[in-house]
């Protein structure tokens, strides 16, 4: 047995006792009757507590510095999210949940708990792909149209089963799609809490609109001094502003990294690093450790000559959010075909660090990162703020192809496919549109998101397949 | 046995198609046979059949090389190789003329949209098999409706003087949908006229996918459905290139092709 293999077996075991550790410290912490009462008024919990299985899913195929990235990526995800969850055990006068469109930034410089009711919906099915069809249903049955994105239906059914915390606010906005505004309705009916409606202007490029959009934090700043404990700290809105600032400085250096070919790490280790760290706890010191490590990983592995994938063949842009019940997508396509994503549309922006200067500037800088989100931005209109992404993106990190994960429930992005396919058949790019939906994997399963991979690397890319 | 022989074996959802061509590319042999439960019985039974008029080969063994196809394509234990029916049917129409670049290839239970490079491989592909709207199946389903025989049923729309447009795009409401017409007392031949119309037009959303660029031509089963070439011509605003081999085995034919080609490589 090769002693590269056993440490990589050795690196995933340590992640996954730490994990396990910070696990079982928190239920502790909380009390085994407290804990089992909370089990059964959110029996999610169960679910998170098998993160293991996701630790094994990414890493599995992976070797090296890419391996420790993935566990060590994992492991971060676990502690903020213990952190998330002792904030419905512990602080729940502090509580307020908060759509995925509003910074929590902000709330946790007024000394509030936020809490984001999608995060469950997108990584419950990280972990156990079939387990929010139960929710899905629950919305479904409440009237929602089965062809409404499954992920603000995980949010309704979440709702309507009552498995959402008691918070003593909502904050919500005008954004990302219908969807996601219809949810917000039924927590509010289901939790009772007041609530607070962002209103994020349409033309957001605009000067006007970053104005504007400022002047809305400040309302919600005032409404929730108004509503809750919450008091706004200024010079902890600068410090987390300031933090995240060190935080997107090492993700460029990890960008600068991966362009190069063959990249030193790919997939899930930078995408799902930005997804969480960005969207969930940006701000805090350890998210931007998490960066800072990643940074050093990979100048490991450029200084050593070694590819996160070995035998890079082809550089895959992913398009869209991940398929979050087939999260390992990209580490099956390194192995069967040598595919190695490089960067995806969730994460890449050109956006200016925030300036620290004044509260003015601080509220418009962090009301541009929301108003220029990937989701808004790319949906909005025009739709050169789509395609301009895509092509720079193709063209600064040498990308082969793109993969768009074609969830059937963003009927956004849906209304572009067509137009891509022409765009990117002019620019002499591969794509490969997944038929999937986001949540649901009984739209498409595993298998079969698999086949339409097999179909499009075999017939358009003529890959040979590595194993079978 | 002086000359080598490669053989493609296609094994769809209703029928295994087999061909045999020599080292001049010339189809030597051919057979369509009805799916058995086993791919493997069909693949056996389809190329026995498109062997019998070479009396050079005794049996399957003495293929210089052997690639499956389709559906069972990795069922067929005795094939050197397998390869994706897409490739498959780019390759065969392309030794069947090279000027065409864009194929619609309408099988027993699935339609593809097929895009094809200058050397006859694969540029693009859309394909629907997740619903049995404007398929071979559907077709059958539609003729044992109007109680005729799926040619006479191919041929009835041809007599159309007008056409009942068909809504439902699910096949199993179009079922509904056309039984009620009848029942109407409709002119068959024009709800056969809305049928294929029906099903023209997911063909052309299918194509649009991959881009249209003529020559365009039909494979397949339902490529010998007379009514839906009209159809299609119409909804392409497109001549429908007939293809000098039956359409149904283009798919064996181009494995075929693959099969010299790895023999010799």
């Amino acid at each position: 047995m090769k002693m590269s293999y056993l440490k990589d077996r050795a690196v995933t075991s340590g992640y996954k006792m730490l994990n396990l550790m910070a696990i079982a410290k928190m239920g502790i912490k909380h009390g085994p009757f407290d804990m089992i009462r909370d089990i059964r008024r959110y029996p999610w919990l169960l679910d998170l507590a098998k993160v293991n299985r996701l630790v094994t899913k990414l890493s599995r195929s992976r070797s090296g510095n890419y391996r420790k990235a993935v566990g060590m990526m994992l492991n971060g995800i676990v502690r903020e999210m213990i952190n998330q969850v002792e904030g419905i055990f512990h602080r729940q006068d502090k509580l307020v949940l908060h759509e995925d469109m509003v910074p929590p930034e902000i709330l946790r410089a007024m000394g509030l708990s936020p809490w984001m009711p999608e995060l469950l919906g997108i990584l419950l099915p990280m972990i156990v792909p079939n387990v929010m069809e139960e929710y899905i249903d629950a919305a479904e049955n409440e009237g929602i149209p089965a062809d409404v994105c499954s992920l603000p239906k995980t949010v309704i059914g979440l709702a309507v089963k009552d498995r959402l915390p008691r918070a003593k606010a909502v904050i919500t906005s005008n954004l990302p799609c219908d969807g996601g505004m219809s949810s917000y309705i039924y927590i509010e009916k289901q939790i009772k809490a007041p609530v607070f409606r962002l209103d994020i202007p349409h033309n957001f490029k605009d000067e006007r609109a970053e104005i504007y959009f400022a002047g809305e934090l400040r309302r919600m700043i005032i409404w929730l001094e108004e509503h809750t404990t919450g008091r706004m700290d200024w010079d902890m809105l600068k410090e987390i502003c300031e933090e995240r600032n060190r935080m997107m400085e090492y993700e460029l250096q990890l960008w600068e990294m991966i362009a190069a070919r063959p990249a030193p790490l790919a997939a899930d280790a930078v995408y799902i690093s930005h997804l969480w760290f960005y969207n969930v706890c940006s701000g805090l010191k350890s998210s931007t450790e998490i960066f800072r490590r990643l940074v050093m990983l990979a100048e490991e592995n450029l200084k050593n000559g070694v590819a996160a994938v070995p035998d890079e063949k082809y550089r895959a842009l992913l398009w869209n959010p991940p398929t979050m019940h087939m999260i390992d997508l990209f580490a099956v396509a390194e192995e069967r075909y040598g595919v190695t994503c490089i960067m995806d549309s969730m994460s890449f922006n050109r956006l200016p660090f925030i300036d620290t200067s004044s509260r003015e500037s601080m509220l418009q800088g962090i009301g541009r990162y929301i108003m220029n989100g990937p989701m808004a931005r790319h949906t909005r209109g025009p739709m050169e703020n789509y395609f301009d992404d895509i092509f720079y993106i193709i063209k600064r990190f040498s990308i082969d192809m793109l993969w768009m994960a074609g969830h059937i429930g963003c009927k956004n992005t849906q209304a572009l496919n067509n137009i891509m396919r022409e765009k990117c058949r002019a620019e002499r790019i591969p794509v490969l549109i997944i038929d999937y939906d986001l949540a649901d994997p009984r739209i498409t399963p595993r298998e079969g998101i698999l086949s339409q991979v097999d179909h499009f690397m075999e017939n358009v890319m003529k890959a040979e397949r590595r194993i079978k | 046995m002086t000359q080598k022989y490669y053989g493609g074996c296609d094994i769809g959802s209703t029928t295994g198609k087999a061909v045999i061509i020599g080292d001049t590319g010339i189809i030597l042999g051919s057979s369509i046979v009805h799916r058995e439960i086993d791919p493997e019985e069909t693949a056996v039974l389809a190329l026995e059949q498109a062997l019998k008029n070479i009396p050079e080969i005794g049996s399957i063994k003495d293929l210089a090389y052997l690639i499956g196809t389709g559906y069972g394509r990795s069922e067929i234990p005795f094939a050197n190789e397998n390869i994706s029916e897409i490739s498959c049917h780019a390759m065969g129409v392309y030794f069947c003329d090279r000027s065409i670049k864009t194929i619609v290839d309408i099988g027993g239970q699935d339609v593809k949209g097929i895009s094809i490079n200058d050397d006859g491989t694969v540029k693009e592909f859309a394909m629907n098999d997740k619903c049995a709207a404007g398929t071979g199946r559907f077709f059958e389903a539609m003729a044992r409706i109007f109680r005729m025989d799926i040619a006479d049923f191919s041929d009835l729309s041809l007599n159309a003087r007008g056409l009942i447009p068909i809504t439902a795009q699910c096949s199993v409401f179009a079922e509904t949908e056309v039984i009620s017409l009848l029942a109407g007392k409709n002119p068959p031949e024009n709800i056969a006229a809305g049928v294929q119309s029906a099903v023209a037009k997911r063909c052309f959303m299918l194509l649009k996918r991959v881009g249209i660029i003529p020559k365009v031509t039909i494979t397949g089963g339902c490529a010998k459905n007379r009514g839906l070439i009209k159809a299609m011509e119409k909804a392409l605003k497109e001549r429908i290139e007939p293809l000098c081999v039956d359409p149904q085995v283009i798919g064996a034919l181009g494995a075929a092709v693959y099969a010299k080609m790895r023999a010799l490589k």
